[in-house]
């Protein structure tokens, strides 16, 4: 098999007296789309933020095809796409600057081509030179994407890129997923809705309180669970945890 | 400091506040132009000269050198600290620019809208006044060292601050006193005596009064103090503000 794309050791983050990460230790294999479920303040987006560089681990590492994210954060970075959880938008500038801005920022010179190509896949062609703030909202949510994948990541995060926006677009999300992974891009996803993680997910991660409950591949969790669903399988895990004594 | 990214965020950083040049720029020349009318032309007919300089000439580094700080400080302050409000810094913290970049392109660019501002003062207060400058050399390079100080400050502060009350904290309560205080309308000779100690330990009036020098030709203090001043100032601003940066507080959670 060959070495996982992200590799996570031991990964612990406290802030104060909380502990969002509680030595977790997860590999990340090349091409599949991973699943991250668990519920609010689970730390997902602390697993998410450390491997981006957007939070500091308190111990223990993480890799990027084999490169420390801290240590060596001009490669890591370069091959590392985030879609964060909040939309943000630059307000001063078009759709096509934020793009062009974004790519320069990891040292890409964008092509027409791969502008185009975007700006098409996800349906931002008339907006091209429209301001991010005259955007709707799922319009913002695909600039995010879009803002992402400008410098072609090995690895993309998507921290619940579907929280509150309507079904149509949804849909039109996961294909687009499902088309980046079949391109080669390996898909980190954490989601609260388990339809999404049952309908795209390769394998499912389990987080609650920091520590990962379970890693499997879907296919193989839900053949062994007696017909049971993710969701039935999802609140099993998360409530016996629960119940536990911390 | 050649990379791409860096001067992807500087020319990013440029652009916008050129986008609004009704309030970075037109803003505080309509301020220090009315500065100058009032102060310079109006009252100026009344002192006539102070240490041999008509009062209106008197009066022109002061307000470049006020404009340039206040404007260097605002951009790179207000810009920084709206990414921290609107999630865009996210942008640029998962990038792989250096600290080093970052702040390089966040200062540069606040230096070139506190030049520009400083240029245009001057450029207006000269058709009045007079375009000679006694050591033009020695004038750019103060008003850069101020602006990069000044910009370097506005960074610093936008990591610290939470609001945008704390953003203004700085210029309000320090940079405006300070600068009104530090000699730009009139010299520390004409002051009682204890006034005059007590305006030697303000750093701004060795800032104006070192481009008072350098654009006029005479000063009240040394000027190597003032430049000497000027110069730590800037390299204690950039270091202050790498460090901070460098640190995560605020902006790595």
């Amino acid at each position: 098999m060959s070495e996982p794309v992200v590799q996570i050791r031991g990964l612990t983050k406290r802030y104060g007296d909380l502990l969002a990460l509680d030595g977790v230790d997860l590999d990340i294999r090349a091409g599949e789309i991973f699943g991250l479920l668990g519920p609010n303040g689970a730390g997902k987006t602390t697993l998410i933020s450390v491997v981006t560089g957007l939070a500091r681990a308190t111990s223990g590492e993480a890799r990027v095809l084999g490169r420390d994210v801290v240590r060596d954060y001009r490669f890591t970075r370069r091959n590392v796409g985030l879609v964060p959880q909040e939309i943000n938008f630059d307000p001063f500038f078009t759709v096509e600057e934020s793009l062009r801005f974004q790519a320069g920022y990891f040292d890409v010179k964008l092509t027409e081509a791969r502008l185009v190509e975007l700006l098409t896949a996800l349906d931002l062609t008339g907006k091209r030179t429209a301001s991010a703030r005259a955007l709707s909202g799922g319009m913002r949510r695909r600039l995010l994407i879009a803002k992402a994948l400008v410098h072609e990541p090995r690895v993309l995060f998507l921290d619940e890129p579907t929280a509150g926006v309507d079904v149509e677009l949804r849909r039109a999300l996961w294909s687009y997923v499902r088309t980046l992974r079949d391109r080669g891009t390996t898909v980190v996803l954490t989601t609260h809705y388990l339809e999404e993680a049952e309908a795209l997910a390769d394998r499912i991660g389990i987080i609650d309180r920091g520590r990962l409950l379970l890693v499997e591949e879907k296919a193989a969790l839900l053949a062994r669970s007696n017909g049971r669903s993710l969701e039935q399988i999802y609140v099993e895990q998360v409530g016996r945890r629960q119940a536990a004594p911390p | 400091m050649s990379s791409l990214g860096f001067r992807t965020l500087l020319v990013k950083e440029i652009r916008r506040f050129l986008r609004v040049p009704g309030q970075t720029l037109a803003t505080p020349l309509l301020t220090t132009t009315l500065y100058f009318v009032v102060f310079g032309v109006s009252i100026g007919h009344q002192l006539r000269e102070v240490g041999g300089v008509p009062y209106a000439r008197f009066i022109v580094p002061g307000l470049m050198l006020m404009g340039v700080i206040q404007n260097a400080y605002l951009n790179s302050a207000s810009s920084l600290f709206v990414m921290k409000l609107q999630g865009t810094i996210v942008d640029v913290l998962v990038s792989p620019l250096s600290y080093a970049e970052i702040l390089g392109a966040f200062v540069l660019a606040a230096v070139v809208r506190g030049l520009l501002v400083g240029g245009i003062t001057f450029a207006v207060a000269a058709a009045f006044t007079g375009f000679e400058v006694a050591h033009p050399l020695l004038a750019v390079a103060v008003v850069t060292l101020a602006a990069v100080a000044f910009a370097a400050g506005g960074v610093a502060s936008a990591i610290w601050a939470e609001t945008f009350e704390q953003v203004n904290f700085f210029p309000t309560f320090f940079i405006l006193p300070l600068t009104f205080l530090g000699g730009v309308f009139f010299s520390v000779r004409m002051l009682p005596p204890g006034l005059s100690t007590v305006a030697h330990a303000n750093p701004v009036f060795y800032l104006v009064d070192v481009l008072r020098f350098a654009m006029l030709g005479a000063g009240d203090a040394s000027p190597w103090a003032g430049f000497g001043l000027v110069t730590l100032l800037a390299a204690g601003a950039l270091t202050g503000a790498y460090m901070l940066l460098r640190s995560g507080w605020r902006l790595r959670s």
